[in-house]
């Protein structure tokens, strides 16, 4: 069953220091929602109220409509990823499942197949304490899984893992969001995290900036032109009387509003040669720093 | 909360340092019972309420307390699981370490001391909820033991460590005032325990 992760006015003091600042915000099934902040912005102190590891002093944490603590079985409910790979360094991997997977009430039979998804089945009776970064983020997934979770809350899961690790992590939450689970993670690895949300929220200082599809954040920016040609001026005042939005970046003219085809059709009507056309890519960390920042 | 008990059990026999800890001091254990009765009670004693510390704030050291509370958010049924943890693992331990006591015929020590045990290993597993650190417990208790209920109180005062050497002993008074020094630090733990999962 998928289920809905939920933050209403969500708010956390220490003190004098307000960490977090009446969140509000949704994550849905079926969707990745990404969850962008920069360090101390009250990305983890969020999360961890979502998953009941700290009290709200204002506001409600749901997951389904429900409180974390209120959840009949969380384990098969929520799986999390936080911090750098928990486990104790003491025990195996294969240990650290068996004992989570009891703890859980997940079946035992789970472990060994988790632990070959991810891709840690030959070192599954090696120390915990001797696993890189990379395996202990494997494991912490792995750990996440145990109970087949419809909702999945990761906290920078991707820290330590190699390009193949993130690629694979890339393709486990989009097959899990396509299965119609809910998926919030937060990451700093914006490149990564732009090939892999569909939801966007902004947080900065304790408080959200924007909370949005990530093709609407793109806006106009998926369809920004970015034109060199001999003669800017005339260039400019085409595509002006076409319909465009014009800017210029002091090197190449930046234009909104007009395809690449009528961009090249109208440079030719003007008779201007065109030294360069090309598409600029949206840039999610720019949009981030944009909203973080302001 | 049988599955919250199986998981902590499994856990202890699957981490090298907590079981070769249990097999030394067993194994230590039995020896002093073959030497002297009552350095075998004071280590059954001891060891029971290390053990529960040790098991309890390993969570908080290494950081899976996150992971039992993600399982199970019910943070009163988690206390009460890890005290019935700590019970069993100290009384397993006190009991496998006495064999050579019982060998002599020391009935009478056996069950005082397997009677003390459960009560030390609950007051080591409620002030580990509340402290969260090992170093800190151990060290601040040691520092009391000494100063405090050594020095100022000479073993009688009715303080937590002197009673339990009381109860050991086969004190009655001494073993209800230890049982009452245990329910106060249940109480507290049973309070503290909802406090936030830090990232430190």
């Amino acid at each position: 069953m998928a289920a809905m992760i939920e933050a209403i006015e969500l708010t956390k003091q220490y003190g004098r220091v307000r960490a977090v600042d009446d969140v509000t915000f949704r994550a849905v099934p079926g969707r990745v929602t990404g969850f962008l902040g920069l360090n101390g912005s009250g990305k983890t102190t969020t999360l961890r109220m979502l998953l009941g590891l700290s009290r709200p002093t204002a506001g409600r944490a749901l997951i389904n409509k429900r409180r974390f603590r209120d959840l009949a079985h969380p384990a098969r409910q929520v799986g999390a990823v936080l911090e750098q790979g928990i486990s104790h360094p003491g025990q195996t991997g294969r240990a650290h499942l068996v004992t989570q997977a009891v703890l859980a009430g997940a079946g035992r039979s789970r472990v060994d197949d988790l632990l070959e998804y991810v891709g840690l089945a030959r070192a599954a009776d090696q120390r915990t304490g001797d696993y890189s970064l990379g395996m202990r983020q494997r494991l912490a997934v792995a750990t996440a899984l145990l109970g087949s979770p419809p909702v999945l809350i990761l906290d920078e899961p991707a820290n330590g893992l190699d390009p193949e690790g993130i690629a694979w992590l890339r393709g486990l939450l989009r097959d899990h969001a396509r299965a119609g689970g809910t998926v919030l993670i937060s990451s700093h690895l914006l490149a990564e995290l732009a090939q892999l949300i569909d939801d966007v929220v902004i947080i900065a200082k304790g408080r959200v900036r924007c909370v949005a599809p990530l093709a609407e954040l793109y806006g106009d920016g998926a369809h920004r032109l970015r034109v060199r040609g001999r003669d800017p001026h005339r260039l400019w005042r085409a595509f002006e009387r076409a319909g465009g939005r014009v800017s210029s970046n002091g090197y190449a003219l930046e234009v909104v509003g007009l395809s690449p085809e009528e961009v090249g059709e109208l440079a030719f009507e003007a008779r201007v040669p065109i030294y360069e056309l090309s598409s600029d890519a949206p840039n999610l960390e720019q949009i981030f720093l944009d909203l973080a920042t302001a | 909360m049988i599955a919250l008990l199986r998981s902590e059990l499994y856990r202890t026999a699957t981490i090298r340092s907590s079981w070769i800890s249990i097999a030394v001091f067993s194994g230590l254990g039995a020896f002093f019972g073959t030497v002297n009765v009552d350095a075998w009670a004071l280590l059954a004693g001891m060891g029971a309420f290390g053990l529960a510390v040790l098991g309890v704030t390993q969570h908080f050291q290494h950081r899976t307390a996150v992971l039992l509370y993600l399982a199970r958010p019910n943070r009163l049924l988690t206390l009460l699981g890890q005290l019935v943890a700590s019970v069993v693992v100290a009384v397993g331990f006190a009991a496998v370490s006495g064999v050579t006591v019982l060998a002599k015929g020391d009935l009478t020590q056996y069950r005082d001391t397997l009677t003390l045990v459960p009560v030390m290993a609950v007051f080591g597993a409620a002030n580990a909820v509340v402290v969260r650190r090992p170093t800190w417990l151990l060290l601040g208790y040691a520092g009391w033991f000494v100063f405090v209920e050594g020095l100022l109180g000479r073993l009688t005062a009715p303080l937590p460590f002197s009673s339990f050497l009381a109860a050991g002993g086969g004190d009655r008074t001494g073993l209800l005032i230890a049982a009452a020094w245990t329910l106060l630090a249940l109480l507290a733990a049973a309070i503290t325990v909802h406090r936030d999962i830090t990232t430190d």
